[in-house]
């Protein structure tokens, strides 16, 4: 079984030496395509364990990380805010020939300093990780009223 | 840039994907595995749902396409963004080695599993002498 990633013109890329003579330029293309393909998509690919991409976003009640773990599951995920940072941990069982073995994740972001650490709430649906991070009420002017006597 | 769009024809290349859909795609982290009987293929499909999940059979070649769903409230205000938007597609070639009636599919938690099992004329035979 063979990775094609044009549909047209091709009918495949032909398993064999590179660049050979019968080749025509479309399979030669197909063939760079794969050597680099194979390059960018690990530079960032979130395969491999390591780092994964995050994203973050606001409005005007939260701040929001979103992640993305496709395989995970949802025990061996860990948030936990830790001085100031939200970090992200996270490990995946991968079946490798007979056995299995585990891929781990962990990640720091750095969050704003407003945010109320003891309300923030976690999602995790479709691989994708969604922290929800609720921001201080501004602190309101309290009012206070002195009796005169 | 240009430079590289000349080593590299794909960055380059239009997107050739059909007319009414042309919204960039993507090549999906993917991996096969190979048994006697059949192929296993996981691929990684993040932010991906059943319902945006598309996998057809034709002419040797099978097609996995992945739409993305973003489930955020609207009226957000990226800050920093390291994933993309755009879908996924992957196309396999496998002329016709693969039983087309006999593809199963899983999707969990954006992590698709496809078990294609071989075509019978694919499978390793045994020929006895006589």
């Amino acid at each position: 079984m063979r990775y094609i990633q044009y549909t047209p013109n091709t009918r495949g890329v032909v398993p064999g030496t590179f660049f050979g003579a019968r080749y025509p330029r479309a399979d030669i293309e197909n063939q760079i395509d794969w050597l680099f393909g194979t390059a960018l998509t690990g530079f960032a690919g979130s395969a491999r364990g390591g780092q994964f991409p995050v994203d973050l976003y606001e409005d005007k009640d939260n701040t929001y990380v979103r992640a993305e773990l496709p395989g995970v599951s949802r025990e061996a995920i860990g948030v936990e805010i830790v001085d100031g940072s939200l970090s992200i941990q996270a490990s995946r069982k991968e079946k490798s020939g007979e056995g299995e073995s585990t891929v781990s994740f962990n990640r720091l972001v750095s969050i704003p300093d407003e945010v109320q650490a003891d309300k923030v709430s976690a999602t995790y649906e479709n691989g994708i990780l969604t922290v929800t991070l609720p921001r201080k009420e501004e602190a309101k002017p309290t009012k206070v009223t002195v009796s005169v006597n | 840039m240009s430079l590289l769009n000349t080593i590299i024809p794909s960055l380059s290349r239009a997107d050739t994907n059909g007319e009414a859909d042309h919204r960039p795609v993507r090549r999906p982290r993917f991996e096969i595995e190979e048994t006697d009987t059949a192929y296993g293929v996981t691929v990684l499909l993040p932010g991906v749902s059943k319902d945006g999940l598309e996998i057809t059979d034709e002419g040797g070649e099978l097609r996995v396409a992945g739409k993305r769903t973003t489930k955020l409230p609207e009226g957000l205000t990226a800050l920093h963004r390291e994933s993309s938007d755009s879908d996924f597609e992957l196309v396999l070639a496998h002329d016709d080695a693969v039983d087309a009636g006999k593809i199963q599919a899983e999707l969990k938690d954006g992590v698709l599993h496809l078990s294609l099992a071989k075509a019978e004329s694919a499978k390793p035979r045994k020929i006895s002498v006589s």
